[in-house]
């Protein structure tokens, strides 16, 4: 123990109906520490954190807050004993400053009018006391998300935190940006501020956490200190030995499956989104586009599957151009499409399993007779999927919405691999998944590209762009700014371009 | 699964409960107004079992299973068809027009011409809002009522200047000529009588009720079994996944909206051929707003619909006969009707809240099993 603990949570208890989320957790942090918390997605993480947050009570166990038992009963109260929570959604007004934004809720005011002045001030004093590079006058809307993340952060700051709850901060990152956030954790560290860091990335946890706690299943397994290594880590949070370098044949491209070329894609009001981007994947290969969010990925991936039309240029499917801009099309000529959202576009969410398996693949004539469903068949084809893709689900009828997004994504890959596709597109396939379920998605990936598939992968998930990836294209401003071949580039050289400081390449200046 | 199986029950219960509220509601306004509320609802009640009550019921129910049906289409993929109203009057004058001015047809050719009229006058209605939506994503809120107030303009100058009935001239009756006998639907008398079951002779239900009956099971098996019905509900539940699975958005929302025009072309025809035979300035209006609170109050299930239906009927029977006998005004009833309703919203609101919350609970239940050959 670092110092006096300021954070003790004894032997927490929380259920639900059919569930124990928090099982005897006991947790505790001392002040001036940077304290992690890793676990799989329904490990009871996010519990726990709701339950020092106030948002939950817990059943049983106490909280202790610099040594004195408290009975929290709201994120007000919360607040009011020095405890902030930086939410990974951040919830900031696009049209407002900085300063605006961080005082809004509690704005410095005299005689009910608000004190412009008095807030810029403070505003500034504390990104100056804390090192924040942050202008208390830019508008939120012409900021990046890292700097969006640091106003969530002061926000609670200007609060009087002294114990921050921070829940999956890297997640919108790109690498510098997590560089820089690391930096003014261990400003605020030294300030003597607590900090419990969320998160299932075992590097960056490794990086930064002064001891590390790990759940499963709602316990705890163990508190570890830093300098342990990232597969006992691994092996503690999963609970079996976790293979975190995937086996990775040699490439053995063979014929142009997906092309693009001179792509252009323009919103409703004629703005360009996408800018003449020409790419090729050919089978049996793996095309990553990295890139930081809204550069033009999704706008690419909805123009190659149909969804959006385009402005100029044209897409190939196996050497041939897709005669009809529309998604029945693009399916019918062997396009499978794992959504970037897969809530929205990838599930019918209150619908069955069975019904979202066969989703696309409903006008089938072995799923038909005439006008009707042929039930056995679908019902037989869901049971055949579910079981491949080991897709863990109470019964084919359970709606989709009652499966962990681990289970959801898979549930997705089950229906897109269904039918031997040629292409693969895959956006974001393991965004919010845990690693277990991480792994399974990327092991199928690659399976399919050993299949001889064209698998087209959009990530902002630098490692695994890194690990999986034949070539890599980085995105930016809707071009590809750059593209390197496997084990050609270092994050920190993609971190660059994802940005928009380097640019190489076919595409020129803009 | 206890919450699964307190699901259910809430969900039955939801509509009762709404029903009950409002019958406190307006008790407590019978009790306000100085009368007895139970024996109000006993006096309802003997009323409405009089055998030529229940016809009535069936009667009133008939347009409202077609209104329901009407407005629970388009609400079920998220389209709010708020113009039934003015849909069905275009409906029913087409299908009057037909029936007068077509003579000397077989029954055969002359009733289905004329139901077909209704349908297509519906229809016709409903694509300027529907085609307004999908090509300039003008809101069909706002359309459909607008179109509902030029809908009632129509019919009247068209009632009164172009086919008023030359017979009625020096008369303050405004109405259309009659309609042809072929061009009137048959009453259900005989049919009720081979079931040992006797109508009332006065009665005008007609072989719509059965028809719409039979349409309400048919869009529930049609909903359920087959790939449209599929696509559908992929469309209702999740647009953006139908979508990216390839389902023509634009097509599933214009069909069911035209759809539901065509039903609501249907829901004068109670009236139109089964009771007046002429088209006149008084003809029922308002079906068409209660087609939505049926639809609401059965969430949208067109078999609910019929018993939707079958209660409004009921109240609105009962409401006569209160009146009359009791002389507590019927307006009492409306308030029952509107606070049912309200309090519909608002439980259903609940339970698909408590619905979520569940959900989600059972989303953090770690590994459930994968399912064994019983499953499904």
């Amino acid at each position: 123990m670092a110092a006096e603990p300021v954070i003790q949570l004894r032997d927490i208890t929380k259920r639900f109906p059919g569930v124990v989320a928090n099982d005897g957790v006991t947790v505790e942090v001392g002040r001036g520490e940077i304290h992690a918390v890793v676990g799989e997605n329904g490990a009871g993480k996010s519990t726990l954190m709701k339950i020092l947050y106030g948002l939950y009570r817990p059943d049983a166990g106490e909280i202790l807050i610099r040594g004195r038992p408290v009975a929290l009963d709201g994120p007000r109260h919360a607040l009011h004993l020095g405890i902030g929570m930086v939410h990974q959604h951040f919830m900031l007004v696009p049209g407002f400053t900085v300063t605006e934004n961080i005082i809004l809720g509690s704005e410095p005011a005299s005689h009910g009018r608000l004190d412009r002045a008095r807030a810029r001030a403070v505003v500034a004093r504390l990104c100056q006391q804390f090192g924040f590079r942050l202008d208390p006058d830019a508008q939120v809307q012409t900021l990046s998300v890292g700097e969006q993340q640091r106003i969530e952060i002061l926000k609670v700051l200007y609060r009087g935190a002294e114990i921050l709850i921070l829940d999956e901060p890297t997640a919108v990152l790109v690498p510098q940006e997590v560089e820089e956030l690391f930096t003014n954790l261990r400003r605020l560290r030294a300030d003597g501020k607590t900090i419990l860091f969320i998160s299932h990335k075992l590097d960056e946890v490794l990086a930064i956490a002064d001891r590390i706690t790990v759940l499963r299943r709602g316990r705890v397994v163990g508190t570890v200190a830093a300098g342990a290594t990232k597969a006992a880590l691994a092996e503690m949070m999963v609970g079996r030995p976790v293979l975190l370098a995937l086996e990775r044949s040699p490439a053995a491209p063979g014929e142009l499956m997906l092309e693009a070329q001179d792509l252009t894609v323009a919103d409703g009001d004629g703005r360009a989104l996408v800018r003449g981007v020409s790419l090729a994947v050919r089978g049996g290969e793996i095309y990553a586009i990295a890139g930081v969010e809204g550069n033009g990925q999704s706008e690419l991936v909805e123009a190659l599957v149909g969804l959006r039309p385009l402005a100029g240029g044209r897409v190939l499917v196996g050497g041939a151009p897709v005669a009809r801009h529309t998604v029945r099309e693009a399916r019918s000529r062997g396009v499978a499409h794992v959504p970037e959202d897969r809530h929205r576009r990838g599930l019918v969410l209150p619908m069955a399993v069975w019904e979202n398996l066969i989703l696309g693949h409903h006008r089938r004539r072995s799923f038909l007779r005439g006008p009707f469903l042929r039930m056995p068949a679908i019902l037989e084809f869901g049971r055949q999927r579910v079981a491949e893709f080991d897709v863990r689900v109470p019964a084919l009828r359970t709606p989709a919405l009652a499966l962990s997004g681990g289970n959801q994504q898979k549930l997705v890959l089950a229906r897109e691999l269904a039918f031997q596709p040629r292409v693969l597109i895959a956006a974001q396939p393991t965004r919010g998944l845990d690693i277990g379920a991480t792994e399974f998605v990327r092991r199928q990936l690659l399976a399919a590209r050993a299949e001889g598939r064209a698998v087209l992968l959009v990530s902002a998930d630098l490692d695994e762009v890194l690990t999986l990836a034949d070539r890599i294209g980085v995105m930016y401003n809707g071009r590809i700014a750059a593209e390197f071949a496997h084990g050609e580039a270092t994050p920190a050289e993609l971190g660059l371009y994802m940005v928009g400081t380097e640019r190489k390449g076919r595409e020129g200046a803009p | 699964m206890s919450p699964r199986v307190r699901l259910t029950v809430l969900q039955a219960a939801a509509p009762l409960v709404a029903l009950l509220l409002g019958v406190v509601v307006a008790a407590a306004i019978m009790l306000a107004l100085g009368h007895d509320p139970v024996a109000t609802f006993a006096l309802m009640a003997s009323f409405n079992l009089r055998p030529a009550s229940l016809a009535s019921i069936a009667f009133k129910a008939t347009p409202l299973i077609f209104a329901g049906l009407a407005a629970a289409m388009a609400f079920r993929v998220n389209l709010w068809n708020i113009g039934v109203e003015g849909q069905y009057y275009i409906g029913a004058f087409a299908a009057a027009m037909v029936g007068f001015g077509l003579r000397g047809l077989p029954a055969v050719i002359h009733l289905p011409l004329t139901i077909l009229a209704g349908v297509a006058g519906g229809v016709l209605w409903a694509l300027p809002p529907i085609l307004l939506r999908l090509r300039r994503g003008a809101h069909e809120v706002i359309t459909t009522i607008m179109m509902n107030y030029i809908a009632l303009a129509l019919v009247h100058y068209l009632l009164a200047d172009v086919f008023r009935d030359p017979a009625q001239a020096g008369t303050p009756r405004i109405r259309t000529p009659l309609l042809a006998a072929s061009a009137r639907m048959p009453g259900l008398h005989d049919a009720l009588a081979l079931a040992g079951i006797e109508l009332p002779g006065h009665s005008a239900l007609n072989w719509l009720l059965p028809v719409g009956i039979l349409l309400c099971v048919a869009l529930a098996l049609l909903l359920s079994t087959t790939r449209a019905g599929y696509e559908v509900r992929a469309v209702a539940h999740g647009a953006g996944a139908a979508e990216a699975a390839g389902i023509p958005l634009d097509r599933v929302h214009l069909m069911m909206f035209a759809g539901s025009g065509a039903l609501a072309g249907l829901v004068g025809l109670n009236d139109l051929l089964g009771f007046f035979g002429y088209f006149d300035v008084d003809f029922p209006k308002g079906l068409g707003f209660l087609g939505i609170s049926v639809a609401l109050l059965a969430k949208n299930h067109p078999v609910g619909i019929i018993f939707a239906a079958l209660l409004f009927g009921y109240l609105d029977r009962g409401a006569e006969g209160i009146q009359v006998f009791s002389r507590v005004p019927r307006e009492v009833i409306t308030i029952l009707q509107a606070v049912t309703i309200l309090a519909i919203v608002v439980a259903y609101e609940g339970v698909s809240r408590y619905l979520r919350a569940l959900r989600t609970r059972e989303a953090a239940v770690p590994g459930a099993a994968t399912p064994g050959p019983e499953a499904a």
